[in-house]
């Protein structure tokens, strides 16, 4: 969570610098010596126990260090990582053939067995609350190297994600015994990967300095040092751009953006791979919260989708992204920005029909409209606790009273899993479409994993048998066919209404070139290229 | 023995109050929501990921045998794992340490002396130009927010002037197996800013504190006769007025140099200075309880040593102190 919700202090001070920056005068960047890439980010490694949290603020930073078998593009397409391909022997066997010549920064070659290692680590040494990542190799029953860069796996059923789960999936060299503790990493023993960046040093919440791999087998990286400053307040980054202290700051904030390109700063930004949305509770009789409009209980409305469907068509979407994100996000129908693989390009979002809405309302059996309650994070997504207010004010023209209700990130999710809420803003984002599906809007299921954000109790079999089936199919055009049609049917009843999707933003000075964003929101010195003199 | 049982009665007064501030503390911490959620990756983590990691953290345990476990742990000098950093939780806060020393100590080395300074010589010539100029300037220092202050600060003097950083800590040097930004130049640049940030309101509270003090003394009869025996209004204002109205000056020196070690929060957070008190905001929010709670020891220890140190000098300033003890 970010500090700037609680402290006005930072939201004030972001827009008096912003304000005041157009009337500076440049100061132009202090003559460094060249080679170094100073960046800003709003990302606290955590840790340096690349399986410790699936976090992007961990992923991005140690990605320089540890890299993995399957790289995600910047079109979420998998594109070879260490691992040069892969394919399925069988339904419950795969094979992936690792690039040779890799070393570690310790010097020793990268070999099938360190993946092996890698992937017992998760499965059996990390201990809770270290996560996210077991649920990538659950499904894997062994594996073993067949040769010294062949890794064979063997899965409990078919997993054509496989690959995918490989994309999240840092890997490391194995000790001369044991495994390596989290402790024992973040104590300093060096962490040791085969990433285009050796590790230097870090201090928790403060900076990591990382150094060129001249042995890199993709060729020798851009810059001779990179080195991270965490700056979390927004302002704080916009100012360091600004006076030229560093190179590249990212999660910019759309309403910085003028007086930093007035000051010569070059923007970058795309459209994230995720999406905020308003869920409702489909499954209580009673709802806390939701009353008649003189405040007398009623049965759950939610449960009829033509309520859903009312207050979907009620929402000002254009509202959202114009205003409250400046401009830098993507009104949403679905889970992905349109044209990301598994995409519907059929689902787009419409114009508010407030008219067709209130008929909906009356035709659902109520006329008049009732009470709400409408509860969201503050200050953990761009838009957040703002979107609670406009999305209020769009259903008040339908009858529907929404009070926003907006709290600190832990306290909302705290009131959440009690069941305080009836209806709430939320966001996620994963790896591919159908991975937000199975996690967001397939029916609870313990056993099978799907459901986990699924926290107002959706169940529709028709779309659970669709995604399972699209699920089965191997990654390609055809599986994506199948994902986006299965998003249709599922959209069409409006278990959520999709807001938007917010763009990330990234702003850099006049000694980087140019600078690739990732969908994913990932910071990193192999996105940016040094300015050619 | 009179002295003796002072300290002793001081010394439980202390204990009592760290005891006090840790029960307030745990539960002002355990209400505000459950950690897990920030510890597992609520956008992936599944309700099996969730169970684990609460059982792994205690939290399936009721509050009040938590916190046993937590006086047990605090007891054998633990602090318990940060959730979050998984690093131990008081080597945490004390490797945040030396950033907030430094920045509090030299904002106080400007404030104090340039405070009591400015108080002397506007309290000695009261009604003139200058004592006016002083007064204006400390009520609106005083009234200015400090992250106000400190966006001024960074508008002028980094992005207007480009004179200083805007933030961090820059460079620092090796001591005593910590890192310190005072003893490289660099280090030293970067801590201007913030210093000011920070010593600015101190200067006008300790000019005050110690202009109405001086106005107090010289109008008492001993002055009078200093005067009349001739010394000179240096010596005066010196060797007598400074020493009568220092007790005052000394407490609120103490008491605003532990309340910015503890909660220069937004200072160090404007600055992005990794000190304690951003430590301890940030830890609050992500509700990371080892840390909290380590943090929150070493600041009660550290406002109860400081109250000491200044009961202690005390007694090395003003004799009467001394002597009824």
């Amino acid at each position: 969570m970010k500090l700037g919700s609680q402290f006005h202090p930072r939201l004030l001070s972001a827009l008096l610098i912003s304000i005041l920056l157009g009337s500076a005068p440049s100061t132009s960047a202090q003559a460094q010596e060249t080679g170094e890439l100073r960046i800003a980010t709003s990302y606290k490694l955590m840790t340096l126990d690349p399986h410790y949290a699936n976090l992007n603020e961990n992923t991005s930073l140690l990605s320089h260090i540890y890299e993995r078998l399957v790289y995600q593009d910047e079109n979420l397409e998998l594109k070879p990582g260490l691992a040069t391909s892969w394919r399925p022997l069988s339904d419950t066997q795969w094979e992936f053939k690792l690039r040779d010549n890799v070393h570690f920064h310790d010097g020793s070659d990268f070999t099938a067995d360190d993946v092996v290692y890698t992937i017992e680590r998760i499965r059996d040494f990390l201990k809770p609350p270290s996560g996210g990542f077991r649920s990538y190799v659950s499904g894997i029953k062994s594996a073993s190297a067949s040769d010294s860069l062949t890794v064979l796996i063997e899965t409990n059923g078919p997993v054509p994600n496989l690959p995918l789960f490989f994309s999240s999936i840092f890997v490391m060299n194995r000790p001369s015994e044991g495994f390596e503790t989290t402790e024992d990493l973040n104590a300093g023993h060096s962490p040791v990967g085969t990433g285009p960046y050796r590790f230097e040093s870090w201090r928790s919440g403060e900076s990591l300095r990382l150094v060129r791999n001249d042995d890199y087998w993709g060729g020798k990286p851009a810059w001779r040092d990179v080195m991270f400053r965490v700056i979390e307040s927004p302002a704080a980054r916009v100012a360091a751009l600004s006076t030229g202290e560093i190179d590249v700051a990212d999660a910019i904030p759309a309403r910085d953006v003028a007086s930093l390109k007035e000051r010569g700063a070059k923007i970058a930004s795309v459209g994230a791979a995720r999406v905020n949305f308003v869920q409702f509770d489909v499954s209580r009789e009673i709802l806390p919260g939701v009353t008649g409009k003189s405040g007398e209980p009623i049965d759950n409305p939610f449960k009829n989708p033509l309520v859903r469907l009312a207050l979907a068509m009620a929402t000002d979407r254009g509202i959202l992204v114009d205003k409250i994100l400046a401009g830098y996000g993507t009104a949403a129908a679905q889970v992905f920005p349109n044209g990301l693989p598994g995409t519907s390009a059929n689902l787009v979002p419409g114009t508010p029909n407030y008219d067709e809405a209130k008929s909906l309302l009356a035709k659902a059996g109520l006329p008049n409209g009732f009470n709400l309650v409408l509860a969201g994070p503050a200050g953990r997504y761009p838009g957040d606790a703002e979107s609670l207010q406009a999305i209020a004010q769009s259903w008040a023209r339908i009858g529907v009273n929404a009070q926003p209700s907006a709290a600190p990130f832990s306290v909302f999710n705290t009131k959440r899993a009690a069941g305080d809420y009836a209806v709430w803003y939320g966001g996620t984002s994963g790896e591919a479409v159908d991975v937000i599906l199975h996690t967001l809007l397939a029916s609870p299921n313990r056993e099978r994993g799907t459901g986990a954000l699924n926290f107002g109790n959706y169940q529709n079999d028709a779309f659970d048998a669709m995604l399972a089936k699209a699920e089965s199919i191997e990654v390609g055009p055809e599986r994506y066919q199948a994902l986006a049609q299965a998003t249709e049917l599922v959209m069409a009843d409006q278990p959520i209404i999709p807001l938007y999707h917010f763009h990330h933003i990234v702003g850099y000075g006049p000694r980087v070139g140019s600078y690739v964003m990732h969908p994913r929101g990932w910071t990193t010195a192999m996105q940016t290229l040094a300015a050619v003199e | 023995m009179g002295m003796i049982s002072v300290a002793l009665g001081r010394l439980s007064q202390a204990f009592l109050l760290l005891i006090v501030m840790s029960l307030i503390g745990f539960i002002g911490i355990h209400s505000v929501g459950n950690p897990v959620f920030n510890v597992v990756n609520i956008e992936t983590a599944t309700p099996e990921d969730i169970r684990q990691a609460t059982i792994a953290l205690g939290l399936d345990q009721p509050i009040w045998r938590q916190y046993l476990v937590f006086i047990d742990n605090v007891v054998s000098g633990n602090f318990g794992t940060s959730y979050i950093y998984h690093l131990p939780a008081f080597e945490l806060v004390m490797s945040k340490l030396p950033a907030t020393l430094e920045l509090a100590s030299v904002a106080m080395l400007i404030a104090a002396p340039l405070g009591t300074g400015l108080g002397l010589v506007a309290g000695r010539r009261s009604g003139t130009l200058f004592d006016r100029a002083v007064l204006k300037a400390s009520v609106s220092a005083l009234s200015i927010p400090s992250f106000w202050l400190a966006m001024m600060l960074i508008l002028v003097g980094a992005i207007l002037t480009g004179w200083f950083p805007s933030g961090g800590r820059g460079s620092t040097a090796s001591f005593l197996g910590q890192e310190w930004s005072v003893f490289t130049g660099d280090g030293l640049w970067h801590l201007v800013l913030p210093a000011l940030a920070l010593a600015i309101p101190n200067i006008a509270l300790i000019a005050r504190l110690s202009r109405s003090g001086t106005i107090e003394v010289e109008s008492l009869d001993y002055t009078r006769f200093c005067r009349a025996k001739g010394l000179s209004p240096q010596r005066i204002l010196f060797r007598h007025t400074l020493p009568n109205i220092s007790v005052p000056i000394v407490t609120i020196i103490g008491l605003q140099f532990g309340g910015m070690l503890a909660f220069a929060v937004v200072v160090e957070s404007i600055f992005s200075w990794p000190g304690v008190g951003k430590l301890l905001i940030d830890s609050i929010q992500l509700l990371d309880r080892p840390v909290v709670m380590a943090t929150l020891t070493f600041i009660s220890v550290a406002f109860v040593t400081l109250n000491a140190l200044v009961d202690l000098f005390y007694a090395v300033l003003d004799p009467r102190v001394r002597l009824s003890s």
